[in-house]
């Protein structure tokens, strides 16, 4: 209504003009109309502020509630009020993150993904946000993105706050065996161990990693508890330093259940963190046990490697990769044998399908390196050497 | 007549004596021959209980007798380290440690001025410097201070600076896991281990011929009968890379330092990684590997001049060298500057942090003045 006149005028002017008008020299007439129209446009914003001066107050009180029920341990009421505290300013990351550590608290493990998600978007780097989401993304099922979060809020330091280590280790345990990461799985194992944590079902966390199974502790049928707990307080008690205690608890083992795939192996695998010619024995036995398990050939292949007994490494390398043929373990192992045996040009073609994968492969780089020094390729095994250095740091 | 008799009494009693002589001999000769036989036939690995390194070998038996190596660890009452050094007494912070030797045996002890611990010493690692391990409760203990060689005094154990004790068990010593006691014994000492489980009430102390000589007790069975089929390997035929990887079994191979990601100056001990850093190292080239230069039956010589031939081998300047190979050339680029003591400009004499002592580092170069340590 105001503007049609004044945008007339300003168009008439704007004709009149010879050179372009960047702000046209108003009449006093329509210099008033603006001035009114300013006016308004701060009187239709006084009760807008009018609002966001109550809403301010509003939001204080509410959050002041919220925070006042939650240190009351009333957590419905907590959990409304944050909720209500949201709607007044969803950019109040605090409010997310007790919102969302209260739903999961109260196991509505939903909601609190969605106060999380909230909170991530707000601050996408936080630890201890992300851990609590991969937490109750565990309590849904949703194991791939509980990894992801677990593994990456670990990562962050999410764990070095003592009050939610165990729980947020556990979990991630349990996620890496699910996907075949047995090692990392015991790594986080051992922080139990070395704490001397003890918990039957932590024990058959660690059996089922150590022993190479992919199913979730609590999916483990009742029948088959006993093997995997028993070899978990085996495991647990080499992490836990007692090695010769351990190995006593192994042999026990082996006796009891002289059939057991994967048994050797996980004493293997304990033992290969101390050395590989320790671990050798058990690995042969591994294979003895499972001779079509490429898994124990390759590793029997890497820790022949290790220990210098390429000869050796050779022929168990080759039987790996005759069952899986992309299995890096076997081809690092198989590469660096080639090159100590006297067969280069094989060395570097296994070494390079490595590379070709993950050029920043240390092993395969160390395998070239020694290949170019047995065959007297001073340079480029000087060259090769410098690229791991650079890696090793 | 009497006398005839008499011949022939002496006569017949000569024939029956030669005649008793001859069978008691035989008999003699069936015995000795029978217990020869039973110990040939006896004669398996360990049986060949007088035959020694030694019986064979004994130049070199002799001369390693006073090599590091062979010293690498002693029992109390073989140190003469302490035998001269009856009373060592150092202050660390608040607490105080003393070690007395007296009629062989030593003690250590430490003390925070109103109580004290003291405890024997059990074993001594290293022949000059020296650390000692303790044993207290069943467990294995590194005594938190050493004495050192060239300070002739004690001093805080190399690695341990970052310690603070809190009560006179953690001021004694640190605590020693398994895996680093088994890795201390299996370097030091020789059959050490039995798997995962140590030996430290049989092992022998030191490295003894057998510890890198694979087979010796085979090879010493079999050698009483004439039978030298049974050869330890030849470990004077290794090339630089197998005679680096070798040595790195203790002190540390390549290998290992780079997949621990070892960094820094503490590096220059570990020789072997240091040497296969350097650009002339070639792996099939016997010219630069650890035998070249050290002989480990002898101590190591400290005269630089006598490495100059080693140098000299590669860079002589154009002349053909003993053990150039077609993949090793006989000759490399021969230094402007000198002919003599290479050692002292291409390899850098390094102060080990809290070592007390100065290590030669093994990465062959041209040392700039004034640059980083190259890790």
């Amino acid at each position: 209504m105001f503007l049609a006149p004044f945008l007339a005028a300003v168009t008439k002017r704007a004709a009149r003009c010879r050179r372009p008008m960047l702000w046209p020299a108003l009449p006093p007439l329509i210099v008033r109309c603006l001035l009114i129209l300013l006016l308004l446009v701060l009187f239709s914003a006084i009760p807008g502020r009018a609002q966001a001066q109550q809403t301010a107050p509003q939001f204080d009180d509410v959050a002041a509630r919220a925070a006042a029920a939650r240190d009351q341990q009333n957590l419905p009421l907590a959990i409304e009020l944050y909720g209500q505290a949201e709607q007044l300013k969803p950019d109040w990351a605090e409010g997310w993150f007790y919102l969302g550590l209260l739903q999961y608290s109260s196991d509505n493990f939903p909601q609190a993904i969605e106060a999380f998600n909230h909170l991530l978007q707000l601050q996408p780097n936080a630890p201890p946000a992300m851990a609590l989401r991969g937490l109750c993304e565990f309590e849904t099922g949703a194991y791939d993105d509980a990894l992801r979060d677990l593994d990456e809020a670990v990562r962050k330091g999410a764990a070095n706050q003592p009050r939610n280590e165990q729980i947020i280790r556990y979990r991630l345990a349990q996620l890496l065996a699910r996907v075949g990461r047995f090692q990392d799985a015991l790594l986080q194992y051992q922080f139990f161990a070395a704490k001397h944590i003890d918990d039957p079902d932590l024990l058959l966390g660690v059996g089922l990693a150590g022993m190479r199974i992919t199913t979730l502790p609590k999916d483990v049928p009742a029948e088959s508890r006993q093997l995997f707990e028993a070899a978990g307080k085996a495991g647990y008690i080499f992490l836990s330093g007692d090695s010769q205690g351990a190995d006593t608890e192994f042999n026990q083992l082996f006796a009891r259940y002289p059939t057991a795939p994967n048994l050797h192996f996980f004493y293997g695998t304990l033992l290969f963190m101390h050395g590989p010619e320790l671990a050798i024995p058990q690995f042969q036995s591994e294979v003895a046990v499972a001779p079509s398990n490429p898994a124990a050939h390759a590793i029997l292949a890497y820790s022949l490697m290790f220990a210098g007994r390429f000869a050796e490494s050779r022929p168990e390398a080759e039987l790996a990769l005759a069952g899986a043929p992309d299995m890096e373990m076997a081809q690092l192992a198989l590469g660096r044998a080639l090159a100590e045996t006297g067969d280069p040009d094989r060395a570097a073609e296994v070494l390079n399908q490595v590379l070709k994968r993950d050029p920043n492969d240390l092993e395969a780089h160390i395998g070239l390196a020694v290949m170019y020094a047995r065959t007297g390729r001073r340079e480029e095994a000087y060259r090769e050497r410098m690229v791991c250095l650079g890696l090793a740091k | 007549m009497s006398a005839w008799f008499a011949l022939a009494w002496q006569s017949r009693l000569k024939r029956r004596s030669a005649s008793f002589a001859a069978v008691a001999l035989v008999v003699l000769l069936c015995v000795f021959a029978s217990t020869r036989l039973a110990q040939a036939q006896t004669a398996k690995p360990g049986a060949a209980a007088a035959v020694t390194c030694a019986t064979c070998h004994a130049g070199v038996s002799a001369s390693y007798a006073h090599a590091p190596m062979r010293h690498a660890l002693e029992n109390p009452g073989a140190n003469p380290v302490l035998d001269t050094h009856p009373k060592l007494t150092v202050q660390m912070g608040a607490y105080t440690y003393t070690v007395q030797t007296k009629d062989g045996q030593s003690t250590y002890t430490v003390s925070d001025g109103t109580d004290s611990m003291t405890l024997p010493i059990r074993w001594d690692f290293g022949q000059q410097s020296q650390t000692w391990v303790l044993e207290k409760d069943g467990n294995l203990y590194e005594g938190l201070v050493s004495y050192f060689h060239r300070d002739q005094a004690l001093a805080t154990t190399p690695g341990d600076g970052r310690i603070t004790p809190h009560n006179l068990t953690e001021a004694m010593g640190r605590k020693l896991n398994a895996w680093e006691v088994n890795q201390c014994f299996n370097c030091h000492a020789t059959n050490a281990l039995d798997g995962v489980r140590l030996k430290l009430n049989t092992l022998t102390p030191g490295l003894d011929c057998e510890r890198c000589h694979v087979g010796v007790e085979q090879h010493m069975a079999d050698a009483i009968h004439d039978n030298f089929t049974t050869l330890p390997k030849k470990l004077k035929t290794m090339d630089a890379e197998d005679a680096a990887n070798f040595c790195g079994q203790c002190h540390r191979t390549w290998d290992t330092v780079v997949r621990n990601g070892w960094k820094g100056v503490v590096d220059v001990r570990f020789q072997p990684y240091r040497l296969e850093n350097s650009k002339c190292f070639t792996g099939n080239d016997r010219r630069i590997s650890c035998l070249t230069c050290h002989d480990p039956h002898q101590p190591v010589n400290h005269n630089d001049a006598v490495y100059d031939s080693k140098c000299l081998a590669c860079h002589g300047g154009g002349k053909a060298s003993k053990g150039a190979t077609a993949a090793a050339p006989p000759t490399a680029k021969a230094c402007p500057v000198a002919k003599a003591n290479c050692v002292s400009c291409h390899m850098q004499k390094v102060e080990l942090p809290g070592g007390h002592a100065v290590f030669t580092d093994h990465m062959i170069r041209i040392v700039k003045a004034g640059e980083p340590y190259p890790d």
